[in-house]
């Protein structure tokens, strides 16, 4: 499922013999180690599926399914443009700005009812070439300026927040254009069109990362940033690529969510950031950077659509619902990763 | 959908209104002209952002009452920062001497305090809304606050619902879906939810479900408590308009839009869009026009002695005030007057929204 990179840090023996870390160590040794691990978010997977379905058989109706697919499908958008930057060590906070950007861009540009513009596609054209903008800004501050991707990327949501603000009047506006609404509205195969945006986009985001040069030296600079530098990968090339390639990712969902609820606001990104933060790392990839990848976020964006879809059905109060998701991610967390070889817990 | 009867009654209302208001205008214009200089006081309303489609529609509503009234009106706006918000009704005062009206939706409840003291200081008149501590009284600061105005939740939370179980026919199951778990508005709107459903035995609540106030979250739920309930949702009741429009999107991707009826608070132009097309059943609005105009015509008729605070009924002190209910029945009216034009409001009918004293 995963592609192994073995880590460039040794851990030596003492270390691994504390208390705390010896029992799981070697439960997962008994299991065969590193390779049950990697697979342990899709047993979460299949397990979350097999005890919902047994608790509520609606849960396998095809209808269901498509819901599942298209509620699934702008988390998986923008968590595959995260995938990257928290491969490199890196975060992107400015999710929520950047999609608020694009989908007020493809609202603003196309039929709407605040202004008489009417471009078409042009309009979604517009769109993901403002999120990538966004992105590559993002990229050159970090890179150019030396922030710290925290606080650059910080300071584009809310630079992106104040944009749409502005742009938006505050208020609410309508998409009317009926072919990009199409995206959520139309099915082919019986799959809504925004399910095969995402499913593009997540083979797109698994070419790049397992068939270019892009993506492996994104993992190489995740892994350790010096060694990549000296074996001659540009990073400033490549974390640039790698913040606009996001970008782009958070433009396209911003089209897709426009879309979905035929209109835009601000706060359209609002709670983004977190599902997508979320979905990356519970499909185990690790926030340090260099591990994971793209395969592991799509199992990690099922879980979470899941689990979400599987409380409702299963008719859990919505005022434990988020402490029932905060325990997921801390299990899903301690099962996917080896802790035995972390040498330091931040 | 018209109702032509309805239509030209309303249009005989705004007539007259107007004819009131273009005599009250003439009788204005009639007195000397220094007399006016030295005694009109301004107004003065302090609202939190004009970027949010509330507040905007709140300060038209007071340049329509000023224009009316033919009196100065200046805005100002917090930001959302309370210093701010305080600091500015200060200057202003200061700059008047105190001859001035003030409508305020403080940013934030501990803000209702100064702003009344400063005011009762320097012998301006205010009105507060929505937001006040439980233990600031007008009668405290008699006669210069004149009075505060909410509105009751409860009672929107149960009008759309009863709304709601009339329009699918008084039996079958509804889904609900409230605000953020921790705000007032989100509670008593429920509350209203409940005390409709203990009136409607034939009603059955399949679930309800929080979806913080917005759209996104409406969406993602709706499609999950339709493959729970599948076809035995017959309605939707929702805390706010913005949740109700995230609910609406989730059936019309199921072709289900217009076939399950929604209904909302606030009064949002979607929401009355979707009243139209009948996707909504209903909307309630506190009809921020009215509020931003009939607060400062409640103060600066305090203020010119048209009625003394002092002889008021508790109810005309801390009031609320009567939600606009927009259904089917009167959305093209509705649209007409305050989508298309603005609104026509009687400025003179100070206590015709009054629906009873705030609970404590």
């Amino acid at each position: 499922m995963t592609i192994h990179t073995e880590p460039l840090k040794s851990v030596s023996d003492i270390e691994r013999t504390t208390l705390m870390t010896f029992l799981p160590g070697r439960i997962a040794t008994m299991f065969g180690g590193r390779r049950w691990r990697s697979l342990a978010p899709l047993a979460v997977l299949v397990v979350l599926c097999l005890l919902i379905a047994i608790a509520n058989p609606n849960f396998i109706e095809l209808r269901n399914l498509v819901r599942l697919a298209n509620s699934a499908a702008v988390p998986l958008t923008l968590a595959m443009g995260l995938t990257f930057i928290i491969l490199m060590g890196s975060i992107d906070l400015s999710v929520e700005g950047t999609l608020s950007v694009s989908a007020m861009v493809v609202v603003l540009l196309a039929a709407n009812d605040s202004n008489g513009n009417d471009y078409g596609w042009w309009a979604v054209l517009a769109a993901i070439v403002a999120g990538t903008a966004m992105g590559f800004v993002s990229g050159l501050v970090q890179t150019m300026l030396r922030i710290p991707s925290f606080m650059a990327t910080l300071g584009m949501w809310f630079i992106g927040l104040g944009l749409s603000v502005y742009m938006l009047g505050g208020s609410a506006i309508r998409l009317n254009d009926a072919s990009i609404r199409e995206l959520a509205l139309a099915r082919f195969l019986g799959l809504p069109l925004a399910v095969w945006v995402a499913t593009g986009a997540f083979l797109l985001a698994a070419v790049i990362q397992y068939h270019t040069k892009l993506g492996r030296h994104i993992l190489a600079i995740g892994g350790d940033e010096d060694v990549a530098k000296l074996s001659g990968v540009n990073v400033v090339r490549v974390r640039v690529t790698a913040f606009a390639l996001a970008g782009f990712f958070f433009g396209i969902a911003g089209v897709l969510a426009a879309a979905q609820l035929g209109q835009s606001h601000a706060v359209i990104g609002d709670g983004r950031l977190f599902a997508a933060v979320t979905a990356v790392v519970v499909g185990g990839t690790a926030l340090t950077g260099g591990e994971g990848g793209v395969v592991n976020t799509l199992i990690g964006v099922l879980i979470v659509t899941v689990l979400a879809n599987g409380m409702i059905l299963l008719g859990i109060s919505p005022y434990i619902q988020q402490t029932v998701q905060g325990l997921m991610i801390i299990a899903a967390v301690a099962l996917s990763l080896d802790r035995v070889r972390l040498r330091i817990v931040k | 959908m018209k109702d032509r009867t309805g239509l030209t009654l309303s249009g005989a209302v705004s007539r007259r209104t107007l004819m009131m208001g273009a005599t009250a205008g003439m009788a204005a214009l009639a007195m000397p002209k220094v007399l006016r200089a030295q005694e009109k006081p301004t107004l003065v309303t302090s609202i939190r952002s004009l970027s949010n489609p509330y507040h905007a529609v709140w300060k038209t509503g007071a340049e329509a009452y000023a224009k009316w009234a033919g009196l100065e009106h200046v805005t100002l706006v917090s930001e959302g920062n309370s210093e701010k918000g305080i600091a500015d009704i200060k200057a202003m005062l200061a700059k008047t001497g105190g001859n001035m009206v003030l409508n305020s939706d403080p940013n934030d409840t501990p803000d209702a305090r100064p702003i009344v003291e400063a005011c009762a200081k320097a012998g301006a008149y205010v009105v507060t809304q929505w937001n006040k501590p439980a233990d600031l009284h007008p009668k405290d600061f008699n006669p210069n606050y004149v009075s505060h105005i909410e509105f009751d939740g409860i009672a929107s939370g149960k009008t759309i619902a009863e709304i709601l179980f009339k329009t699918i026919g008084g039996k079958g199951g509804i889904v609900a879906l409230g605000g953020l778990i921790s705000t007032t508005a989100a509670i008593e709107r429920k509350k209203g939810l409940d005390a409709a459903l203990a009136a409607n035995p034939d009603i059955k609540l399949l679930d309800f479900q929080v979806a913080n106030w917005k759209s996104t979250e409406a969406f993602d739920l709706m499609g999950n408590l339709l493959t729970r309930f599948g076809d035995d949702i017959k309605g939707i009741w929702a805390a706010n308009d913005d949740m109700g429009s995230g609910a609406l999107e989730a059936l019309r991707a199921e072709n289900l839009a217009g076939k399950v009826p929604i209904v909302g608070v606030d009064g949002i132009k979607t929401a009355v869009d979707a009243v139209r097309t009948g996707e909504f059943a209903c909307t309630v609005t506190s009809d921020p026009f009215w509020q931003g105009g009939m607060g400062l015509a409640i103060g600066y008729n305090a203020k010119i002695g048209k009625f003394d605070p002092v002889k008021e009924p508790p109810e005309h002190r801390e009031f609320y005030g009567k939600a606009v209910l927009i259904s089917h029945d009167n959305v093209e009216e509705y649209y007409k007057t305050n989508v298309d034009a603005k609104p026509e409001i009687d400025w003179n009918d100070l206590w015709g929204r009054v629906t009873g004293a705030i609970r404590t």
